[in-house]
């Protein structure tokens, strides 16, 4: 794990172990940053699921966790990085509808609702980057 | 009040975007001389619009008061030219607006005030440099003046959101009042409009307050709901289906006439809740799935 | 009784599984297996799932969470899952997975009462 000049974290995810920890330092994030129990709950679940999806259909990956601060409001921003296959059919994947990558899609479209931004970088035979954004309710 | 700070990528954002480069800290950095020399003109020349100005001179109580304001002006002017915008500058700068803020000083007198900054520099910056050093100095000043201005302005959303922040805290606990009509038996009237926003809210305050209650059944009455769309009815069944998990029952009462067509005929599925218009039926359901029944009185000989 | 971190009770029929910790990985395949290694020793007819410990329930627990139910039902044992969080309530509703198939109720006292009811009607 190392820290960047912006603040940011980083955590491998190189077992299924390492979703736990990633898990873990998200739900502290969350805390620190003041997030309220559902709000925490919900962006740790979000974390659980995508940290999940690196796991499982990529066999490894990275993400990271970084604060952000825009000078009105304070969140956290997740970033799920893996060099895995790839999502061919991203709207059907995220409408559920593949059964194959069903849990792939369930894991995405819920943690889409979960988060206030999600953002999707995905190329078949190259990988897939996942960013969502929560923000402290008020 | 929650505080303000900016982090290393936002400063580093905004600096790209008002085009404050090294350069132009640089620039600034040299012209500390310059600034020295004309800082105590600049800060008369500054209040003299200020106190010359009726509603801007309501602020100074006293001629103490515009001493003590001066010199800290004049910290506060020679800070643009100390060749640094980063994380301390930006907190100083935070800091002073949080003041001004707090003191009720409007933004248009902060502008105002940038702006009269302007003018005086311009005007001495072309007296004592070549024209092309003058201009390329006050370019460097007016962007950092710029972003000056952009923190300022954070300031005060900051102050009118933790404002807001309080006020939303107080009316959601006003507006959505959770009533125990019975040993774990809750009822929840909903009044008004009721956005996403609010719908989360509402659900999350219910399941706070089964779990503290150890609620069996809850009423949600929407008979002082005015509109029931699919969006509305999407909320409701999303609670109910949250209340089912934490292990209560969920009666729907205050359906009326109107909104049962409106249900319907927009296809929404409620069926699987249990839904009724008088809410004194709903409290006797929900009495009845906790053993509990209401029964008239035996007649008394 | 069990091999796994999660202590299984007995309270006359029903067996009472205290989920303290994390459902996760290796400790999911554990806690099924010592589930329903216990019914198949007991015969128990109900089975109550207190998650009243975990902060979090994301579909992969969700999934173990009612895949576990369904098996004992496979097995004639009936269960119910209490205790949840108010905020995992709401996270799982959210995430579109509310569980449906699966029994609730707000305490052990109410699965225990619950599952009496059950069999009285039967």
């Amino acid at each position: 794990m190392d820290s960047p000049v912006d603040g940011s974290e980083r955590f491998g995810i190189d077992s299924e172990s390492d979703i736990a920890l990633v898990r873990r330092r998200v739900r502290e994030v969350a805390q620190e940053l003041g997030f309220d129990a559902f709000a925490t709950a919900a962006i740790t679940t979000a974390a659980s699921e995508l940290a999940r999806n690196v796991w499982t259909h990529a066999h490894g990956g990275e993400s990271t966790i970084a604060r952000v601060l825009d000078g009105r409001r304070r969140g956290v921003r997740l970033e799920f990085r893996d060099r895995g296959p790839g999502i061919a059919d991203l709207p059907r994947v995220l409408a559920g509808g593949f059964s194959t990558a069903r849990s792939l899609g369930l894991g995405l479209s819920g943690s889409k609702r979960l988060v206030d931004e999600f953002r999707i970088d995905t190329t078949p035979g190259v990988g897939t980057t996942v960013q969502v954004t929560k923000w402290a309710r008020y | 009040m929650a505080r303000l700070k900016l982090d290393a990528r936002e400063i580093e954002s905004r600096r790209a975007f008002f085009e404050l480069t090294d350069d132009d800290l640089a620039r600034l950095a040299s012209l500390r001389s310059f600034a020295e020399r004309h800082s105590k003109e600049i800060v008369d020349a500054l209040y003299e619009l200020i106190l010359g100005h009726p509603d801007s001179r309501a602020f100074f109580s006293s001629e103490a008061m515009v001493q003590r304001v001066k010199s800290l002006q004049r910290e506060y002017f020679l800070g643009l030219f100390a060749g640094r915008c980063d994380g301390p500058y930006v907190e100083d700068r935070l800091r002073v607006g949080a003041a001004h803020e707090r003191i009720g000083l409007a933004p248009k007198w902060y502008i105002g005030a940038y702006s009269r900054y302007l003018r005086l520099l311009l005007d001495r910056m072309f007296a004592d440099f070549t024209p092309a050093d003058a201009q390329a100095s006050y370019l460097s000043v007016s962007k950092l003046v710029a972003f000056d201005m952009a923190l300022a302005i954070d300031t005060y959303n900051a102050a009118y959101l933790d404002t807001m922040a309080r006020q939303q805290a107080a009316i959601r606990e006003l507006s959505t009042p959770v009533i125990r009509v019975y040993e774990r038996v809750l009822l929840l009237p909903v009044v008004g409009t009721v956005d996403s926003h609010r719908a989360e809210q509402i659900m999350e305050q219910l399941l706070v307050r089964v779990v503290e209650e150890q609620a069996r059944a809850v009423i949600v009455d929407i008979a002082g709901v005015p509109v029931v769309d699919t969006r509305v009815a999407d909320h409701l069944i999303k609670t109910t289906a949250a209340v089912r998990l934490l292990g209560a029952e969920t009666i729907l009462t205050g359906i009326s006439a109107h909104v049962a067509r409106t249900i319907i005929q927009l296809g929404v599925d409620i069926s699987a809740m249990h839904t009724l218009t008088r809410l004194a039926d709903g409290i006797e359901l929900a009495l009845g799935l906790i053993g509990r029944e209401i029964r008239a009185k035996a007649a008394t000989p | 009784m069990t091999r796994g971190p999660i202590p299984i009770l007995r309270v006359g029929d029903t067996l009472l599984i205290t989920v303290h910790t994390d459902l996760h990985d290796t400790v999911a395949e554990a806690f099924q297996e010592d589930v329903l290694a216990a019914i198949e020793k007991t015969g128990a007819g109900g089975l109550i799932i207190d998650i009243s410990g975990l902060d979090m329930v994301d579909s992969y627990v969700a999934r173990v969470l009612a895949d576990t139910g369904r098996m004992a039902r496979l097995m004639g044992t009936r269960s119910v899952l209490v205790g949840m969080r108010p905020e995992v309530a709401a996270t799982l509703v959210r995430m579109g997975y509310p569980m449906e198939g699966v029994q609730t109720a707000l305490g052990v006292d109410d699965g225990l009462a619950l599952l009496a009811a059950v069999n009285r009607g039967k």
